[in-house]
């Protein structure tokens, strides 16, 4: 590993074969999940130890520059926006929540969480028995449709107040179908927080995951992250 | 494996408790993200996203990264331990 510098921002890098590097090979090695596992991990382990006791910008995996030099004109060419990266990231950390929805859960409190479905059940209860059949077949054919928007309100819920607790958020995009034991993954999101208010922001999680759990919605926090999702203009 | 980051999951019972950070967590932010600077070999943005979609299909390849990543370690520290 070394450092290239340029003025006051230095890169660090570290030599690659072109045998498995080069333009070529990289796209064919890439589609290998081992291969690139392996060598991902090594790239982040690399920025985490960076990003711990400096601001860093963090790059992909998979910047190759065929020469030194070209790392050198790089840092110089995009000088301005790097350091303005730099000091915006300074003193700050990304955090990920993650958000799950075991619909079983959500399913069986759906009743009592959506308003609407909330009405039309003590409707039924004080109802005529003709009625009140009628209502609780209106309920089951809502459920579904209420527990879709009962999820969306959560999610809207959640990011408005963790927005609020932090310096900056993204809505990711979840590719993924992914069902864990915390069941199916319905959002993720990235914010960028200010170190010395994690605290806090970690206080608004807790609260939000502790309020949305009857709906059957699990939050996971992943981080300190390099603020990988900040990183851009 | 073993990240210098945690990764803690908070449930609200238990509130916040540590787990394993999982690999594709990782990958998702090193393959995913990060900012673009067109280096001379880069990797474009759709690749990427094949790439990464490709890790999330080959969940038991990924499992098998893991297993790699572990034996890796050990044999590094084989090697290590061996000089």
């Amino acid at each position: 590993m070394a450092l290239i510098e340029s003025g006051d921002l230095a890169a660090v890098i570290s030599l690659v074969p072109m045998a498995s590097y080069g333009e070529e090979s990289l796209a064919k090695n890439l589609t290998d999940p081992s291969w690139t596992a392996l060598r991902a991990m090594r790239h982040e382990q690399v920025v985490e130890h960076f990003a711990k006791q400096i601001s860093v910008v963090p790059l992909r995996f998979g910047t190759i520059y065929l020469e030194a030099a070209g790392v050198e004109d790089m840092l110089g060419e995009n000088n301005q926006r790097l350091v303005e990266i730099v000091e915006r990231l300074r003193f700050r950390e990304e955090w990920g929540v993650n958000v799950y929805s075991d619909r079983t859960v959500l399913m069986s409190t759906i009743i009592s969480v959506s308003p609407r479905l909330k009405e039309l059940s003590e409707r039924a209860a004080k109802a005529s028995p003709g009625e009140s059949y009628l209502l609780q077949k209106k309920i089951d054919t809502l459920k579904s449709d209420e527990a879709r928007v009962e999820v969306n309100r959560a999610i809207s819920e959640l990011e408005a107040i963790l927005q609020a607790e932090s310096v900056d958020a993204r809505r990711l995009r979840v590719l993924k179908v992914e069902s864990t034991e915390h069941g199916e993954l319905k959002a993720k999101f990235a914010f960028l927080i200010e170190r010395s208010r994690f605290q806090q922001f970690q206080a608004a999680a807790e609260k939000m995951a502790t309020d949305l759990k009857v709906s059957g919605l699990s939050l996971e926090l992943t981080g300190p992250w390099p603020a990988y999702n900040f990183a851009g203009d | 494996m073993s990240s210098p980051f945690d990764q803690i999951t908070i449930d609200g019972e238990s509130n916040f408790e540590e787990s394993d950070i999982s690999l594709l967590e990782t990958l998702d932010h090193v393959l995913n993200r990060g900012l673009v600077i067109a280096g001379e070999i880069t990797i474009s943005v759709a690749d990427i996203d094949l790439i990464f979609i490709g890790l999330n299909v080959l969940v038991s390849s990924v499992e098998k990264a893991n297993e790699v990543l572990r034996e890796r370690q050990r044999s590094h520290l084989t090697s290590e331990s061996g000089t």
